[in-house]
């Protein structure tokens, strides 16, 4: 119970972490504070990015507009910022390749990794700042709309007609078909800034922090000392996410502690019903010579055996009960919605049905906690035996 | 004559329930030698038994004196009165009390394992024990798959298991039929031969008055008369059921 218990609620964090690391890619993101901003690379759209038919150029223009940009020395003064352990500007902005339009990332691949997840590079390599002959990484959805592979040689331009040409070195799983849009691609800084035709501007710093405990204070520092930008963090971008994960997780926790009660008055109770039927048998332990410690150790043994036996039962149907859910409710999911048709709503969550996660730390608590519990149930009731009177025990029927 | 093993001074008990004292026992003074076998008789209620846990080192008096091969039981704790039952005494009772979930040769390691001997020689000594109550063949029987006559020698080796000085038994024949009971008599009389066992015996059982040197009757918590071994014989009191004397006791 506890552990299934345990699971879910590491799932779920687990997945709204996850989903937060597709949404922000980093702890905090600095962007320019004085126009309307977007939290993160892609975060604003919802859903899948699908084919990218449906947007047309001029929109993203509007979106990230040259007045929502950064000048690149604004990175050098993020980093200064004290408790920043790495920065990694970003540009993003909309181009074409091939005649699709699409997203353009421009990174710096020499710090990109420090600060985000990374790409999940499916074939090819990433880009190298080294590199001058145009690199470009393309999602592996959009490879394929394009028919190219790497090795491919690609025109990627402001506009539908014409622009540069560019050597495909790779191509990167977009992880889901959420967060980093699923027909993307990624080119070094400086070619995204000519082709958005914006030099030196970025419309993105990512930063990593020396602690996670440092985000918040951290990112109120950047916002407060550096003029005209706005540090935005996972908490601020996924609030309402992180509550109903906590509710979640709460809920779990209070149900997880009313169970571990019952079994705790459980074993107090099986423990206190075997006392008294074995009166007789306290009796003749004590007439055989036992002290009163010893006939407390063997009831405490007992106790703790008893504890360790359901623990260890207890956490192999919580294993397979965890190991089943995820399947269960996504067929249940698909079918009736409800809880985990809402939850996969509420984050949109990518595999419409509950997540649960078995640690190592979920399994050590859940049989730790159990036999703790039955040790503890089994002291007053060991207590109570090794009182007895030997002549009362033995004169028991 | 042999030495005195147990001695009692003017031993009283007495329990309060509520506002009343009850006199279970009152200026008991008796003497058992090394070696002997004694039958304590009385009707129920007579104190019979709670003198038997007095000697056994499982109750202590509320007045007068036990004393048990020089050490004065009244005056050791709980502890010391554990090992006291530990290492001098064993218990048979009239219902075996093995442990149900123990096989017949762990019932008898269990008092060694109290009194720490190693494990190997617990299974020794047991085995040992299990063939001299004659059990050998049973020895991984569990108590439930043996007779009541078989459960008791069982009992008998487990109280035999830390070489005690003295056997008690309180009514160690009232669940078994007269051919077991004979034979757990002669037993035990064999084992007390053997081991210079002193055998203190509560009981109802003419059988086993018959085997005993010695009987004390109890009444009211006092004892009341003492007979020997001759006044046994000349009470021709047998296997035939004859309780003229146990009749003439009460």
């Amino acid at each position: 119970m506890i552990l299934v218990l345990l699971s879910l609620s590491t799932g779920t964090s687990t997945q709204t972490s996850g989903l937060l690391r597709n949404l922000v890619g980093a702890e905090i993101t600095v962007v320019n504070g004085t126009t309307p901003t977007f939290p993160g690379g892609s975060g604003g759209f919802p859903g899948t990015g699908g084919s990218t038919g449906g947007f047309g150029g001029g929109g993203f223009r509007g979106l990230f507009g040259a007045g929502n940009t950064l000048n690149e020395s604004v990175v050098d003064s993020v980093e200064k910022v004290s408790g920043v352990y790495a920065v990694s500007p970003q540009l993003t902005t909309t181009g074409y390749v091939d005649g699709d339009a699409t997203f353009l990332y421009g990174i710096d691949p020499t710090t990109y990794a420090n600060v985000t997840s990374g790409l999940n590079i499916a074939s090819g390599s990433m880009l190298s700042a080294d590199d001058t002959d145009n690199p470009i990484v393309l999602s592996t959805t959009f490879a394929s709309e394009l028919n190219v592979t790497v090795g491919s040689t690609v025109t990627v331009g402001p506009n539908s007609t014409g622009g540069s040409s560019f050597f495909v070195v790779g191509t990167y799983n977009p992880g889901s078909t959420f967060g980093p849009g699923s027909s993307s691609a990624y080119v070094l800084l400086p070619a995204a800034q000519s082709i958005a035709g914006q030099a030196n501007q970025v419309t993105d710093i990512y930063v990593k922090t020396e602690s996670p405990g440092l985000v918040s204070s951290v990112a109120s520092l950047i916002t407060s000392t550096i003029p005209g930008v706005t540090a935005n963090t996972a908490t601020t971008v996924t609030g309402a996410a992180s509550t109903l994960t906590g509710t979640l997780s709460t809920f779990f926790t209070v149900i997880g502690l009313v169970a571990l009660m019952a079994g705790g008055f459980g074993v107090i109770n099986t423990m206190l019903m075997s006392i008294s039927e074995r009166t007789r048998e306290i009796g003749t332990l004590r007439a055989m010579g036992a002290t009163k410690g010893e006939v407390m150790r063997i009831f405490m043994t007992e106790a703790f055996v008893i504890g360790l036996i359901g623990a260890g039962v207890g956490v192999l149907i919580g294993v397979a009960v965890s190991v089943a859910l995820p399947y269960l409710s996504g067929s249940a999911a698909a079918t009736t919605g409800g809880f985990t048709g809402g939850f996969a709503g509420a984050g949109g969550a990518l595999r419409g049905g509950l997540e649960t996660a078995l640690t190592a730390g979920n399994l050590l608590l859940s049989l730790g906690l159990g036999v703790l519990v039955g040790a503890l149930a089994g002291v007053y009731p060991a207590w109570r035996a090794s009182r007895m009177s030997p002549v009362e025990a033995l004169r028991h029927v | 004559m042999s030495e005195v093993v147990v001695q009692t001074l003017h031993a009283a008990k007495s329990y309060t329930r509520g506002r009343l004292s009850i006199a279970a026992l009152s200026g008991i003074n008796l003497e058992i030698r090394k070696g002997e076998t004694v039958a304590i008789v009385g009707p129920s209620g007579s104190g019979k038994t709670s003198l038997l846990n007095l000697i056994g080192g499982l109750d202590t008096p509320t007045g007068g004196k036990v004393i048990v091969e020089g050490t004065d039981l009244s005056e050791l704790s709980d502890d010391q009165l554990s090992r006291y039952r530990l290492r001098k005494v064993g218990f048979i009772f009239q219902f075996y009390n093995l442990m149900r979930t123990l096989t017949a040769i762990e019932n008898v390691e269990f008092p060694m394992s109290l009194a720490k001997v190693p494990k190997k020689e617990q299974r020794d000594r047991a085995t040992e024990l299990l063939r001299a109550v004659g059990l050998q063949l049973r020895a991984n029987h569990m108590p439930d798959e043996m007779s009541g006559g078989e459960q008791q020698r069982v009992a008998v080796a487990r109280a035999l298991a830390n070489n005690p000085s003295i056997l008690l038994g309180d009514e160690p024949t009232g669940d078994l039929d007269s051919k077991s009971a004979k034979a757990l008599m002669d037993l035990l009389r064999s084992l007390r031969k053997d081991r210079q066992m002193t055998l203190i015996f509560v009981t109802h059982d003419p059988l086993v008055v018959a085997r005993c040197d010695r009987v004390y009757a109890v009444r009211d918590g006092k004892i009341t008369k003492e007979f020997t071994k001759k006044d046994i014989e000349s009470a021709k009191l047998s296997e035939k059921y004859d309780n003229t004397m146990l009749e003439g006791i009460y």
